[in-house]
């Protein structure tokens, strides 16, 4: 039987944010929002005045191999934006090409932004790349996370087909900060050795910059006393890692030191993104 | 056979670089090794070598050689600019604040070594916070005559016998195992070193996400004998 290769979808989202007056008071608005193909922001609300929350919505619902995704956030000088998506990002198996995603994430001067999208599946079988580049330049705020849980923990798949690669870049004024890889094949030892992922399925990356030893100590104590977390101060990049049997567990873990590190960091009460309960 | 008194010289100053009597304090860190065996995860001979080959094809292979390789290209054309930039990339690879303080430490004490030997570069590098130790092993193996190929197996087997000494030491093992452990793990010395000097640009860092962890665990470990 001849098989027909599915095109995948081409999607590109591009989406800048401003400080602006609005009547009396300063909000942060997105001022420029160009979408081309199936990526799509919502429209924003302001749940805690100042800050632009903002959903980022793939409608397939799930990615296949060939799927290609672009976005690029820019956050001008005192915006802050906060970022995230209604539900976990699925990765289907598929043959042929990987899904590809490239984020970039830019912050000027004084801008803020978190960057807290949730899990992505990576199905067994499918083959997913993610390039993620966060370039600041001095003065910025960032709160970020990545989240990937291989195969189906809960549905009891294994990760024994396929691949994902995942890389994370943070540059301030175009000096590196941070370069953090991942490249789990279905099946490898860097799945079920101590050295790598020691058999947990879900791995978590939160970053925030600029940090010091009073925010990874934040961290620490927020992020309790479970053995796949861990919080480290690279320079000025706090780097908490997760590593466990499921993506709840993640979840709860880095929601738990993003709500310890905001105050800290942005200067702001937590204001957890109504979104999550659904 | 013909004489070649600079191959002779080369090969010489390859064992001065990669003895464990090189004073650099290298044996001082265990790279997360020693919250493994804290831990539970490495408790055994069989254990260690598990540990180590996984980290050191994962690890330095994927992290540290490309870098060598690329810093020794750069130290050859004179080109010292690349050489920052490449360390930089390398430090910004380490995932935990002791590995990144380590290879500062290691990369800061050979360039001290190196100036007391004559090789004028290396002053500038003394204290510079992008000094990383493969930049300075880079600059010495260019200065000295010695070939990218053989100072990237030279690095992987100081960094073998370095993690060797410390799984003998944590958890703890006799000579001979160690011994043991050395000779089988040695094999793997030299496809390690090919595949890292193949890896392209964006292909470069670490893929060991335990030992990151381990290492960053490490830091609030109470009773500890390594400083990584």
């Amino acid at each position: 039987m001849a098989t027909v290769m599915k095109p995948g979808w081409r999607a590109r989202l591009e989406l800048g944010f401003e400080r602006r007056a609005v009547g009396a008071a300063f909000r942060t608005v997105p001022t420029r929002r160009r979408h081309h193909g199936p990526l799509v922001v919502q429209r924003p609300f302001h749940p805690e005045g100042e800050v632009c929350h903002s959903l980022i919505l793939h409608p397939p619902g799930g990615l296949v191999g060939g799927d290609e995704l672009d976005l690029e956030v820019d956050c001008a000088p005192g915006a802050h934006a906060l970022l995230t998506t209604p539900g976990a990002a699925k990765c289907y198996r598929s043959a042929g090409p990987p899904v590809r995603v490239r984020q970039r994430l830019r912050l000027a001067p004084g801008a803020a932004l978190e960057w807290l999208p949730q899990e992505v599946i990576v199905y067994d079988g499918a083959a997913f790349d993610s390039v993620t580049c966060i370039e600041l330049a001095r003065g910025a705020r960032f709160a970020g996370w990545e989240i990937a849980c291989l195969g189906r923990p809960a549905a009891g798949e294994a990760f024994a087909r396929g691949r994902c690669r995942q890389r994370v870049e943070v540059r301030c004024d175009g000096e590196p900060l941070l370069v953090e890889r991942l490249d789990a094949a279905g099946a490898a030892p860097l799945l079920y050795e101590p050295w790598g992922l020691a058999g947990a399925p879900v791995s978590a990356l939160l970053l925030a910059v600029p940090a010091d030893a009073a925010l990874r100590d934040a961290a620490l104590a927020a992020g309790g006393d479970d053995p796949g977390f861990s919080a480290t101060l690279l320079d000025e990049v706090l780097a908490v890692r997760y590593l466990g049997a499921g993506a709840r567990g993640a979840r709860a873990c880095l929601e738990a030191v993003w709500e310890a590190i905001r105050p800290p960091l942005f200067g702001r009460a937590p204001d957890r993104p109504r979104i999550w309960n659904t | 056979m013909a004489a070649d008194p600079e191959a002779d010289d080369a090969q010489v100053r390859l064992w001065q670089l990669i003895s464990p009597a090189l004073p650099v304090g290298a044996y001082a860190y265990s790279q997360g090794l020693e919250y493994a065996v804290h831990s539970g995860r490495v408790a055994d001979e069989a254990g260690a070598g598990a540990w180590i080959r996984g980290h050191l094809h994962a690890g330095p292979a994927c992290a540290d050689v490309p870098v060598l390789g690329r810093c020794h290209a750069a130290w050859c054309s004179g080109d010292e600019r690349a050489v920052r930039r490449w360390s930089r990339r390398l430090l910004a690879n380490r995932g935990a604040a002791e590995l990144l303080a380590e290879d500062r430490q290691l990369g800061g004490a050979l360039a001290r070594v190196l100036a007391t030997l004559g090789v004028a570069p290396a002053g500038a590098w003394i204290g510079a916070p992008e000094a990383s130790f493969a930049a300075l092993f880079a600059l010495a193996a260019a200065h000295w005559g010695i070939d990218a190929g053989t100072a990237a197996r030279g690095y992987l087997w100081a960094w073998l016998e370095n993690q060797v000494a410390a799984a003998v030491k944590l958890i703890p093992l006799g000579q001979s195992a160690g011994q043991r452990l050395l000779f089988a793990l040695g094999r793997e010395i030299g496809s390690a070193a090919r595949a890292g000097l193949r890896l392209r640009d964006e292909e470069i860092g670490a893929n060991a996400p335990g030992v990151a962890h381990a290492a960053a665990r490490h830091e609030r470990q109470y009773s500890r004998l390594f400083r990584s």
